[in-house]
């Protein structure tokens, strides 16, 4: 194989690894979106208190990176349902500015806080595993990041099995849909977006701790996070796992190529330029159906 | 040479024809209805002739010039008004300023925003909206929002207006009045194409009527002629009336 | 013009003559204040001008902040201009860099817009950062200025443009456009308004106002990198300002500048280091609290003072909009 097709393959499988972690971040984004045409801009935040999860429980307690997952989950779950009750209900048919706005805030209140509690200093989560990876041919893959794609493709799995096979994500569904038609069916409205939140809020930290095996943990990384996350839902289409998952594989593609080719200081331009790119030509995403547009 | 001629005209979303292979054509002057029973395709044809969608086939000629996909600013400029079957207001303006924009953007517009104010108070005493001009149009009732869609249209100057349900829900004095407020603009030279579900309007106000039904036209002709038409009576009530020639299965 | 809008220019005329005399009066502490509520007065109306009145919500706004930061700073230290000369530069490249950006971003909508226009500011923090002109991820220095009152007559100067034009737009044919595209895009076409035009033309507008603060603000700091003044901070303020202060007002962003950096400053006093947690419990307070603005809060309505009116405003949100 020569050199060039070698350094083409192995940015196929970087791509694809990474990807596996954008989708993740992306279907809680979609999910938020689709059900409930709220953007949450604070989804990094909520991938970061994921990511530093994950540190503090492995560092305190010794307790293994992809066993936390669950833990950072459940958290980030009550967190979401909690919040979606209490504030996000308040404001969930107003205009889309006051629902970006609030959002904002909690973006402001979480990434602030995290930054007065744990300080900006660096992380990282180190395992003694680490280090390792398996040689397919001329190929090299991270063990971490080969488990990291693992985990997230499970992720998606458990999250297409919730809501075409269980009665709560036909709930969801229908939610989606038609809010009217599904409160005259007798779904409890209030409860289904707050599980719907606290479920996207439990894939940002799941997302983040899986994000935080590969990238440093610092209270700022969300914002980084926030934006791939929309790319995915954009290329993606929105209301359906399968187009979050390509989306989030195909960004990770994407931004590996482009930082092969011009260097790791262009991601965002890539990234927006695709992002544009699809907007313009195919504004409903690869799978989905575009957002409904309120303005 | 006719004022509007649409030939061929289909519009397909997907595999459904909401406008099927549709020739209509409105001399100068006249006031022509189009009628059919509700997803005819009539609100489509509208937005294919102003713009609003661009055909899948056919041609859409305006003053001998072809206007076929161009863009709703140009066509509206070129003198084609519509309104719309749900009133479209700017809800948040007054009713006077709502009049103004059309006189600001059309052919010939006014010289100024005061000047527009000016003129947009004059054709609202023509529909009758004057004492409510500086009312918000959100306050407005369905009636008074509907004169203030026809105002609008009105004041883009245009030579042909493309009304759509313009009558619905009115009692029969206001359906008189708005009738003899349509003759009027007729008579002032603006060219009519009405949509009406009204037969009443139809009858009164229409020299000339084209029936659609399922996207395709099926009959042509005076009100009389059309009302008569087994065909048409079949589109409405269904094959039985028309079976028994319009009047009723006995 | 009627009684409430001559109120209204006596009112900004009296604002204006005393600030022109209040730096000589106060020491230069509250000086600096005021010179960065003026900042945030002219980005809230800017903002006004596309999100508030056109009804497009940029969340970007900073990209032209930097655009007229970093040319300033490139002119003034590379090319040798003055001041006064490179600050109007980087105005126009904004306006000219928003003409070309929103002739493909003002068509999309709503959610799109916004997050394609901080999209673009994160490009061009990342670009910034790349190039050598402007010294990348280091960032650049600027001569240092004499006075510090110099800053704050230029901002003034901005502040009375960006108001002057929030009161000019709504009065012109072009105004006229803008609100009917607000109000129904689709009503507005059938009438004879192209859309695209105009709402470049607003976009422009804000882009330019934007640089204006942001070549003042990079001469007064006299020190820039991409974070600074590529910093969605800026925006997400302006924005929660000219919304808590009245969109539909001509002076509702300068009240909300001027009510939220009172806010902020009391909260930095308080403590340095929580003052960002503040602020963001803040925004989610007068999010749900007051959507339509900080008047409503304290509007007086029959039968009620403006205590109880501020009770019934907070108890009505709590229940408004339960699903």
């Amino acid at each position: 194989m020569t050199p060039s097709a070698q350094i083409a393959l192995q940015n196929a499988v970087n791509g694809l690894l990474i990807g596996g972690t954008y989708a993740t971040v992306g279907l809680g984004m979609s999910l938020v979106w689709g059900v409930l045409n709220v953007i949450n801009i604070a989804h990094g935040a909520f991938v970061m208190l994921g990511a530093y999860t994950t540190y503090w429980l492995f560092t305190l307690y010794g307790i293994d990176p992809f066993a936390t997952l669950p833990i950072a989950g459940a958290a980030l779950f009550v967190l979401g349902y909690g919040l979606q009750r209490v504030v996000v209900n308040q404001v969930i048919r107003a205009s889309f500015l006051i629902t970006f706005l609030l959002t904002f805030g909690f973006d402001l209140l979480i990434t602030n806080g995290a930054l007065a509690v744990w300080t900006a200093d660096v992380r990282a989560v180190t395992t003694a595993y680490s280090g390792r990876a398996i040689h397919l041919g001329p190929v090299i893959v991270p063990a971490v990041r080969l488990m990291t794609l693992g985990a997230a493709l499970l992720v998606a799995l458990l999250l297409h099995l919730l809501m075409s096979r269980t009665r709560l994500g036909t709930a969801i569904r229908a939610t989606a849909s038609d809010q009217d038609a599904a409160r005259l069916m007798g779904i409890p409205i209030g409860h289904v977006y707050a599980i719907t939140f606290g479920i996207a809020l439990a894939t940002a930290g799941i997302a983040g701790g899986l994000a935080g095996m590969s990238f440093p943990i610092y209270p700022a990384m969300g914002a980084n996070f926030t934006f791939i996350g929309f790319v995915v839902c954009v290329l993606g289409g929105l209301g359906s796992v399968a187009g979050a998952l390509v989306g989030g594989l195909l960004f990770g593609l994407l931004t590996t190529y482009a930082a092969g080719w011009l260097g790791p200081n262009y991601d965002y331009i890539v990234a927006f330029s695709a992002l544009i790119l699809v907007l313009l030509v195919r504004p409903a995403g690869l799978f989905g159906r575009a957002a409904r547009f309120r303005g | 040479m006719p004022l509007l001629a649409a030939t061929g005209v289909s519009k397909f979303f997907g595999r459904l024809a909401a406008v099927n292979q549709v020739d209509v054509a409105i001399e100068p002057g006249e006031v022509v209805g189009l009628i059919g029973p509700n997803g005819a395709g009539k609100s489509t044809l509208v937005n294919v002739i102003t713009g609003v969608e661009a055909p899948t086939a056919g041609r859409v000629e305006f003053a001998g010039a072809d206007i076929t996909g161009r863009r709703p600013a140009a066509i509206a400029r070129l003198g084609i008004a519509r309104t719309f079957q749900i009133a479209q207001p700017f809800r948040n303006m007054s009713v006077r300023q709502n009049v103004a924009v059309p006189v600001l953007f059309r052919a010939a517009p006014a010289a100024g925003v005061a000047d527009a104010l000016h003129r947009a108070d004059e054709v609202l005493d023509v529909v009758g909206l004057g004492p409510k001009r500086d009312l918000p149009a959100r306050a407005l009732t369905t009636p008074d929002l509907r004169r203030l869609e026809l105002a609008k249209a009105v004041a883009l100057r245009p030579r042909l207006m493309l009304l759509d349900e313009v009558m619905a829900g009115l009692t029969p004095a206001e359906t008189e009045a708005d009738m003899a407020l349509l003759r009027r603009i007729n008579e002032q030279g603006i060219t009519l194409l009405v949509i009406e579900h009204v037969l009443r309007v139809v009858m009164g106000l229409c020299r000339r009527v084209v029936v659609l039904h399922h996207g395709s036209k099926i009959a042509e002709g005076s009100p009389q002629q059309v009302t008569a038409d087994p065909a048409v009576i079949a589109a409405y009530l269904g094959p039985r009336y028309a079976a028994h020639g319009g009047t009723g299965p006995r | 013009m009627n009684r409430r809008e001559v109120r209204g220019l006596a009112l900004a005329a009296a604002a204006l003559a005393v600030a022109l005399v209040l730096p000589g009066a106060l020491n230069t502490y509250y000086v600096r204040i005021i010179t960065g509520t003026f900042l945030f007065g002219i980005l809230a109306s800017a903002w006004n001008l596309i999100g508030g009145y056109t009804g497009y919500p940029d969340f970007g706004g900073a990209a032209f902040i930097g655009v007229g930061a970093y040319t300033t700073g490139i002119l003034m230290v590379r090319a040798h201009l003055p001041f006064p000369a490179a600050l109007p530069a980087g105005c126009v490249l904004a306006a000219a860099s928003a003409v070309a950006m929103g002739a493909l971003l003002l068509r999309l909508r709503g959610h799109y817009f916004a997050i394609a226009t901080l999209g673009f500011m994160l490009v061009l923090r990342q670009l910034t950062a790349n190039l050598e002109i402007t010294g990348g991820g280091s960032g650049m220095n600027l001569p240092a200025a004499g006075d510090f009152k110099e800053f704050y007559y230029w901002m003034l100067a901005g502040l009375v443009l960006a108001v002057l034009a929030g009161f000019a737009l709504p009065r012109t044919r072009a105004g006229y456009a803008l609100a009917a595209i607000r109000e129904n895009q689709d009503a507005a076409q059938v009438l004879g308004i192209e859309p695209l035009p105009f709402k470049i033309l607003a976009y422009a507008a804000n882009a330019f106002l934007f640089a204006a603060a942001g070549g003042i603000y990079a001469y007064w700091l006299t020190f820039i990198d991409p974070p600074t003044v590529f910093n969605i901070d800026f925006t997400v303020q302006a924005v929660v300002m000219a919304l808590f202060g009245g969109q539909g007002t001509v002076l509702g962003p300068v009240a909300g500048a001027v009510i939220l950096k009172s806010l902020d400053v009391t909260l930095t006093n308080v403590s340095l280091f929580l003052h960002n947690v503040f602020f963001g419990a803040l925004v989610c307070a007068l999010v749900v609290f007051a959507p339509r603005g900080l008047a409503e809060l304290f509007q007086a309505r029959p039968g009620r003072g403006r205590a109880a009116a501020l009770g019934a405003s907070i108890r009505e949100a709590l229940q408004e909009n339960r699903v």
